[in-house]
This record gives C-alpha cells, structure tokens and sequence, in this order.
C-alpha cells in the first residue's frame, strides 16, 4: 500500500499524507454525499405520502383513519426533520412510518375481511332463515294438504 | 458544622431528584396495555417475528425509561405498539379467512338444505295445489249440483203448481162445460138452486186461483161440477119434457089443422082431463039398418084420413063404432064393432100400420046427438077415428 507513496517522503512524511488525503477527500466527498441522502430521504417522505393518499383511498370504512392521521403527522415530522438535516431522525421516523403503513395496510386488510365474514355472515342467516322459513312452509303446507285430503279423500 | 448539613442535604434531595424516575410516557402505557391483549398469545403463533420484535422493543423502552431517556423509550414504545397491533392485525385477518372458510361451509351445506327443502317445499306446493284445486272442484261441483238440485226442485214445484193449475183449469173447463151443459138443458130454470151453486163454486174458485188457493179452488170446481151435473141431471127429464111438449103441441096443432081440412068427414077436439081427442068423425058410410058392409064409394073419405094418419105415424088411433039407439044395446055395440072393423080393414088397406089402431064398438053409448029424428040418428050411426094425444 505505501510502495506507490514518492519515494521520496520520508516515514515521517506517511502519516501527514494520509491526513492530508483524509482531510482533502472528506472536504470534497462531504457535501455530495449529503445531499444524496438528502435526496434520498426525500423521496422516501414523498413515497410514503403517495403511498399514505393510496392507503386512505383503501381505508373505505375508516378503519385506520386514526393511524393514517399519525403516520401523516410523522411524515410531516420527518419533512421537517429533513429540512434541519437531521438524518438519522428522520431515518428513524421513516422507519416508523412504513411499519405504521404496514399496520394500516393489515387493519385494512382486517377490517375488510371482517367486513367480508359479516356479510358472509348476514347471507348465511339469510339463508338459515330461508331454511326455517322453507321448514315452516312445509310444516304448513303438509297440515294444509291433510286438511285438503280429509275434505277430498 | 450546621452550614455542613444544610449542604449534605440539598445534596441528597439533588442527588434524589436526579435519581427518581420520570413518569412512564403515555406510549410506554399504552404499550403495556395492549400487551396484556387476550389476543397476544395467540398473536404470537401467528406472528412471532413480530411479536417478538414488539416484546425486545417494548423491553427496550421500558429501560430507556428506567434510565430516563424518555425521548428514545417513547420512540420505541411506539414501534412496539406499532408491531403489535400488526401482529394483532394479521391474527384478525387469520382468524376472519377462517371464519370465511367456515362459513363458506356452512353456506354450502345450508345452500344444499335450502334446496333440498325448497324442492321438497315445491313438490308439496304443486300437491296441494292440486289438492286445491280439486277441492275447489268438487265445492264448485256440490255448490252446482247443490244448485242444480235447488232449481230443479224449483222447477218441480212450478211444474207441480203448473200441473196442478192445469188440473184445477182443466175441472174449471169441466165446471163450465157442465154448466154449459146443464145450459142447453135450461137448468137454471129447471134446477135453480144446483144451477146457482154451482155458478157460485165456480166463481168462488176462480177467486181462489186468483188467491193461489188450488187446493181450494180444485175442491170447489168438483163440488160445482157436481151440482152442474145434478141440475142437468134435473133439468134434463124437465126440458125434454117442455120441449117435447111443445113440440107435441106443434104437431098436435098442425094435425088439427089439417084434420079440419079435410072433406067429408066431421072434425072435433074433446078433452077427457090431461088426454085430448081429436075426433074425426066418418057418417054415412053404412046403409040404413043392420047393414055393416060400407057403401061403394063412400070409403074414399077415408083416404086423406089413412094418408093423415100415414104422416103423423107417432099418434094412436082408435076406431071407435057408434049407433043410434034402435035396438038391443048388445047388437048395436056388436053391430058397431063390426063397422068399426069395417073401417079399420079399410084403413089398412090405404096403408096404415094395424098395429097403431085399435079397434072399439060403443054401440049407442055415445051419441052426438038425440035420436029422435032420422037425421039425428043418422049422425048418430057413424065410425071416429080418434088420434089420441095430451
């Protein structure tokens, strides 16, 4: 690693040109690398505010309106996080986030489901008493028909 | 020293104060709240990882809090809560596609009972449909027959009324026919009180089939009919009598009349009570004395007389010899039989029926005139031919 070093610095001279490319790397890497995550993290927030209009279009019976007016309140959070450059706060609200869309996207799902089965529910009690109701006829139907052949034999 | 205490124990409250630990944030509470969800265990099957990640999260934040770093323990309070409610979540929906697969099942097996039951249910329908149905025939066929049997019995009665309205006209028509009969009888004047009973009944009957009163009317026609019969009954002999009176009369008169217009021959009418005579009397037609041989040529005055009593055939007739009183009564009687006989030879001979005439002598027993002078006596000597009649 030190043989492509010139020759002609001394041992001494090693470690002052290591901090010298340190130093020189980092004042030109810096500001580059924080705008990307900058960038980045913007597009995460911008995401997850798609993704939290997609969630409330789904939230057809307001199931996760509470969550979804969290998440939001954190997403703003994260925004303005980002706009102090507070990276890693706002990695960690993001990260929050997507676990709160995750819930929404589940109680979601849950509710329709359960949705599903009250209904599935409701058929089947309709149908159950279309059964009763269909045993009732019968019942009657056959007392009428006893009736009918005692007058016509 | 006192200034030392007073410094060791705001030491202590200071070390105390920093020391205590910070109310629990709500998060943390929260948390721990939906820890204790009944649901948890059996979140944990379905979702441990999640679960899991709650419980280190949860801990985390439970010592953060202990180590007042409050900002961090609320932190990750919330991702616990957060992973446990998907947790909670993804066991709701486990237990709802169950739940579905469940009533999946049941809505099949009560889908096939339905249709099994409305099959059944139908088949009972169509019979007792059919069960109706012939009901309803056979109520509309007993209310028909039930009604054909009411009109009939109706009709039977307007028959029966019609019938007996024809049999009480027809002994009405009987009634009056009788009536009428008795009529050419002329019973009401014969046999007036049958006569006017019976015209009453039968007024009063007409009344009565006015009234409806048949069976009254029916009697009253044959007790009218009856006393029309029996006023016919009397009148008949009565009317017959009259009329065969009259018409004796008639022919009584014609014959007189014609008996007077007859020549040669003495006509006369002598009544003996109820009988009449009409006499015609025949003189001359014997010589004077004993003789009983008619004179030639005088019997032609009998001829008018056989042809009268020819034409008026119902009539008897006498012959009837008479004398003068010359002689023993018992010759002149026989004497005047003989001549008689003479006379009814004579009216046979002109065609009379023998049986019609009877023949008689009187001898002098009815003279027309006295016999004291010749002419006299010789209208005494004479033969009559007597019709007989009432």
């Amino acid at each position: 690693m030190i043989r492509w070093l010139p020759r002609r610095l001394g041992w001494i001279r090693v470690p002052s040109f290591f901090l010298f490319i340190t130093l020189g790397g980092s004042a030109a890497w810096s500001p580059l690398a924080l705008a990307d995550e900058e960038d980045d993290l913007q597009r995460q927030i911008e995401a997850q505010k798609a993704s939290v209009a997609d969630l409330a279009r789904l939230d057809t019976q307001k199931a996760g309106a509470e969550d979804i007016v969290r998440l939001r309140s954190w997403l703003d959070e994260a925004w303005g996080l980002r706009a102090k450059h507070e990276y890693d706060s706002v990695r960690e609200v993001l990260d929050r986030c997507m676990a709160q869309a995750e819930l929404i996207r589940q109680t979601i799902t849950a509710t329709n489901l359960k949705t599903q089965v009250a209904q599935k529910e409701a058929q089947l009690k309709q149908v159950r008493d279309q059964i009763a109701q269909a045993k009732k006829d019968i019942e009657s139907t056959k007392i009428q028909i006893s009736s009918l052949e005692r007058v016509t034999p | 020293m006192k200034t030392r205490s007073w410094l060791s124990l705001a030491g202590g409250l200071c070390l105390a104060t920093g020391c205590a630990t910070a109310p629990k944030p709500p998060e943390l509470i929260a948390y721990e709240t939906l820890r204790h969800d009944p649901a948890v265990p059996e979140a944990m099957k379905r979702a441990p990882d999640l679960v899991s990640a709650s419980e280190k999260l949860g801990n985390k934040a439970t010592d953060e809090w202990s180590s007042n770093d409050l900002d961090e323990s609320r932190r990750d309070a919330l991702q616990a809560q957060i992973r446990l409610k998907t947790a909670l979540a993804l066991l709701e929906q486990e237990r709802a596609k169950n739940r579905l697969q469940a009533i999946g099942a049941e809505q099949a097996k009560a889908s096939d009972e339905l249709g099994q039951l409305t099959q059944e249910l139908s088949a009972l329908k169509v019979q007792a449909d059919l069960r109706q149905k012939l009901a309803d025939a056979r109520k509309s066929a007993d209310d028909e027959k039930s009604r054909l049997s009411t009109q009939m019995a109706a009709d039977q009665q307007k028959l029966q009324q019609a019938s007996e309205l024809m049999a009480v006209q027809e002994k009405l028509s009987s009634a009056r026919l009788a009536l009428s009969t008795a009529d050419t009888v002329d019973a009401k004047k014969y046999a007036a009180p049958d006569y006017g009973a019976a015209e009453d009944l039968i007024r009063k009957a007409e009344q009565e089939m006015k009234a409806g009163s048949l069976a009254g009317a029916s009697a009253s026609l044959e007790v009218a009919k009856d006393h029309a019969q029996k006023a016919m009954a009397i009148a008949k002999p009565l009317y017959e009598q009259t009329a065969q009176t009259a018409e004796n009369r008639l022919r009584d008169d014609a014959l007189v009349r014609e008996a007077q217009s007859l020549s040669g021959v003495d006509v006369r009418i002598d009544s003996q009570g109820p009988l009449r005579r009409l006499i015609i009397g025949a003189s001359n037609l014997f010589p004077k004395g004993q003789a009983t041989k008619p004179i030639e040529g005088k019997l032609v005055v009998l001829d008018p007389v056989a042809a009268l009593i020819n034409k008026y055939p119902t009539y008897p007739i006498q012959v009837i010899g008479h004398t003068d009183n010359r002689g023993r009564v018992a010759e002149l009687v026989a004497l005047s039989q003989t001549r008689a006989q003479a006379v009814f030879e004579a009216l046979v001979a002109r065609g009379v029926d023998a049986k019609r005439l009877m023949v008689s002598g009187q001898g002098p027993n009815e003279p027309l005139v006295s016999n004291r002078t010749a002419a006299d006596r010789a209208k005494n000597n004479r033969v009559e031919i007597v019709f007989l009649y009432h």
